[in-house]
């Protein structure tokens, strides 16, 4: 068995399709797999592939190409999963879309499909739980920052979404687990870029103490529940734990 | 009483949310629109819930009054004129402040915007059409915005307000004319009626000025039921010689207990629709968009002695012959004392308002009708079973359904199959002959189906087809669900979908905030 390792970002990924499937060992015989490898297997070579943007782009021509653009879309999708097998999950989904063509994204009963399908429709519900839930404050600057610690690799699914809704506002959303920003230059298009420790701490000391709206938020929040209607139940199922940590109206 | 103006903006604010808190309807669904540069903000057509406070509500729009201070006396309402609370108003500006600034932080998705009747409604109406002028051209706000229309107030001022918000929303507060004078004697349902026909004569306007159909879409399933709810306005979509409202002097009689609606109005104005629409233009020559989302409306529960099918009665006219979006109910919550009122240490009624969003379920998405699910001789719902479930009982001639003959409307009849399941069969039946196992693959519960279908005619169990041995099966399971609600502080979170009956899911905010009714 040849195991083909990239990192974990989108070009790598493609790049490491491209080199699995060149290296004609037939398909039962290599896996895929994104780094950190957690336990090397004894009987396996691993072979290590760095991206490449010239095959990157070919994968994705051939995706959109030969299978279809909601293909590319559930493929890229699925590569923002935190999944561990995802790189071999999209793999067996590429294999069946060369040979299947644009139906493949309706053949829900096979399982190369079926499993792609279900690494997007949990990272879907993510990134609509960080459009709902994500909050920014202030910076000095008046730049609108915000942090966010999600599973998967949300922020490229959920920047378009805000660069629609404020296309004039400098903005950002850190995205903590990864040390990855989504940047938002007013009236410009949004960039990915990662911060050093030190960078993070230095925005981190300029955020915006005095802001009014914080605790006029939080007087809202506050006010907006009936008191005969108390139930925390249910607001904890509608608004797990997990989320609160960086939501303004939780913040003591 | 401190001065109004002595009052900081957090202190107004706590005031006029908690003043505003008791209206229902927080949703920020049934418009799509994309952002602009230069401009803040874009719309979601299912809606986002930003937030949920401690009674569990989402929270998605900024949801305040103008000003707490009233004209009225509304006996029920913490407003009312003879209550003596500290009063004050938001400058429009302010308003526009919070509502921006909220946004960018991602708190809200807009604003909902109410008022207690300030000097007289349109002067109230007036502040409110300022703040969202504002909000819309010179703080170039593109989300949501949800208005009151007060009652009472000029045409002229509900129009222009109409061009700019997304939603608006009349309250019936009750649905007869005896509860509504004897509670808000300021009021009346002809005053009620008059702006809610208004808007609705502008909203046809601007859809068919645009090619739309003058209704507002509903869920795709209805398409494929007979006689549903909304069907009347298919047929007069075709034959558009007929006033699109009532039509028979009796259903009128019936209809709203006395109160003529639509019909009222036609006489003092010319239908609308019948005429080439006269939208006005927006700059480019597009129409303008009038209240795109559609209207409101909200009533309360158990503050008078209306019953059920009363209730579910006006609720069906509400979306014939209005055509409203939604129809809320709210829990009636004692806030002050009066003769008048239900004693000051009555519980709300909770699983009384979750029975009636269930129904309201069932004629916006099921086919039904009020008159099939009660009526005068049993006029209220069954509190230990859910309405569909009841309606079966009441119906076992109809039953047992061959799962892999009957119609989707047939399918939908069934406890324990909602949308998404029946849809499902239909098309799983066609390459397969299904049996209990795909059912249950499929999302059928058959906990409850189980006594009303069969696969190839053999039904799961040798169960008898009899009301007395199903009910007792049945409502071992809802009596938990009722408790729970009559127990809010204890009870598991609840959605309609939860029992077992209704799955469909149009607007995330329909799902999310259906908790047991809490819409
Ligand atoms: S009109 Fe009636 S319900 Fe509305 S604020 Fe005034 S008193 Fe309250």
């Amino acid at each position: 068995m040849v195991v083909f390792t990239c990192k974990d970002d989108f070009e790598s990924m493609m790049t490491c399709i491209y080199d699995a499937w060149s290296a004609r060992l037939g398909h039962s015989n290599i896996r895929l797999q994104t780094e950190p490898i957690e336990m090397p297997e004894l009987f396996c070579q691993y072979c290590y592939v760095e991206a490449d943007s010239e095959k990157t782009q070919k994968v994705i021509r051939s995706i959109q190409k030969k299978i279809s653009m909601e293909a590319y879309k559930f493929i890229y999708t699925a590569a923002m999963s935190c999944d561990t097998d995802k790189l071999d999950k999209i793999y067996r989904f590429v294999v069946t879309g060369f040979s299947a063509g644009s139906r493949v994204t309706s053949m829900h009963g096979i399982p190369a499909v079926s499993s792609v399908f279900e690494l997007n429709r949990r990272i879907t519900n993510e990134a609509h739980h960080f459009k709902e839930f994500i909050r920014f404050s202030r910076l000095e600057t008046q730049v609108l920052y915000s942090v966010i610690e999600p599973q998967n690799n949300v922020l490229t699914l959920i920047a378009p979404y805000f660069s629609d809704r404020m296309p004039s506002e400098n903005w950002m959303v850190l995205d903590r687990n990864r040390n990855l920003a989504a940047v938002h230059p007013a009236d410009q298009n949004y960039f990915l870029t990662s911060l050093s420790q030190k960078e993070l701490s230095f925005i981190e000391g300029t955020k915006d103490c005095q802001d009014p709206y914080v605790s006029l938020w939080k007087t809202f929040f506050f006010f907006f529940s009936v008191e005969a209607r108390t139930n925390y139940r249910c607001q904890r199922n509608f608004l797990p734990l997990k989320f609160r940590k960086n939501m303004t109206e939780f913040q003591p | 009483m401190k001065q109004l103006s002595s009052f900081t903006l957090e202190e107004k604010l706590q005031i006029l949310s908690d003043a505003a808190k008791y209206d229902v309807a927080c949703t920020s669904s049934g418009v799509d629109r994309r952002g602009k540069s230069g401009s803040l903000g874009n719309s979601c057509a299912a809606g986002i819930c930003h937030s949920f406070a401690a009674d569990g509500r989402c929270i998605s729009l900024l949801k305040v009054l103008l000003s707490n201070e009233c004209a009225y006396d509304c006996k029920y309402c913490l407003n009312r004129r003879s209550n003596d609370k500290p009063r004050t108003a938001f400058t429009p500006e302010e308003l526009c402040s919070l509502t921006i600034e909220f946004y960018k932080r991602n708190y809200i998705e807009g604003l909902f915007l109410s008022s207690g009747v300030i000097k007289n409604p349109t002067y109230t109406m007036e502040l409110m059409y300022q703040t969202l002028f504002l909000l819309r051209n010179k703080y170039k706000f593109r989300g949501y915005i949800h208005a009151k229309a007060v009652p009472g107030a000029s045409p002229d001022i509900i129009e222009l307000t109409g061009y700019l918000a997304d939603r608006m929303s009349v309250n019936i507060e009750l649905p007869t004319r005896e509860g509504l004078h004897s509670l808000a004697p300021g009021k009346s349902h002809s005053a009620i009626l008059k702006p809610m026909t208004q808007i609705q004569h502008k909203i046809a306007d601007y859809r068919l000025s645009i090619g739309k159909s003058a209704f507002m879409e509903r869920h795709f399933g209805n398409q494929y039921l007979a006689g549903n709810i909304f069907s009347q306005h298919n047929l007069h979509d075709l034959n558009e010689k007929n006033p699109p409202y009532l039509s028979s002097p009796e259903t009128e009689k019936e209809f709203l207990h006395g109160i003529s609606p639509a019909k009222a109005y036609f006489a003092e104005t010319t239908p609308v629709s019948s005429s080439t629409p006269s939208a006005p233009l927006r700059s480019n020559g597009a129409p303008r968009p009038f209240v795109p989302a559609g209207q409101s409306t909200q009533m309360i529960i158990g503050a008078t002695a209306e019953n059920d099918f009363e209730l579910l009665k006006v609720t069906q006219a509400m979306y014939q012959n209005f055509d409203l979006k939604r129809v809320f109910f709210s829990a009636y919550i004692p806030l002050n004392e009066d003769s008048a009122l239900p004693a000051p240490d009555t519980p709300p009624p909770l699983l009384r308002e979750h029975r009636l969003y269930q129904a309201d379920w069932l004629l916006r998405y099921y086919g039904f009708h009020a008159e099939e699910l009660l009526s005068p001789d049993r006029p209220n719902f069954n509190l230990l079973l859910d309405p569909k479930c009841d309606w079966a009982l009441r119906h076992l001639e109809l039953f047992p359904i061959e799962i892999n003959r009957a119609c989707y409307q047939d399918l939908l009849k069934v406890p324990g199959i909602g949308n998404k399941s029946a849809y499902r069969i239909i098309q799983a039946r066609k390459s397969q002959k299904l049996d209990f196992p795909d059912l249950k693959r499929i999302g059928v519960v058959l906990k409850r189906a189980q006594y009303f279908i069969t696969c190839s005619g053999k039904m799961l169990y040798r169960t008898p087809i009899e009301e007395d041995f199903i009910t007792r099966q049945l409502t071992g399971e809802d009596r938990k669900t009722a408790w729970e609600l009559e127990h809010p502080q204890t009870y598991r979170q609840l959605s309609l979908f939860d029992d077992h009956f209704l799955t469909a899911s149009p607007t995330i905010e329909d799902t999310r905030k259906s908790l047991s009714g809490q819409l």
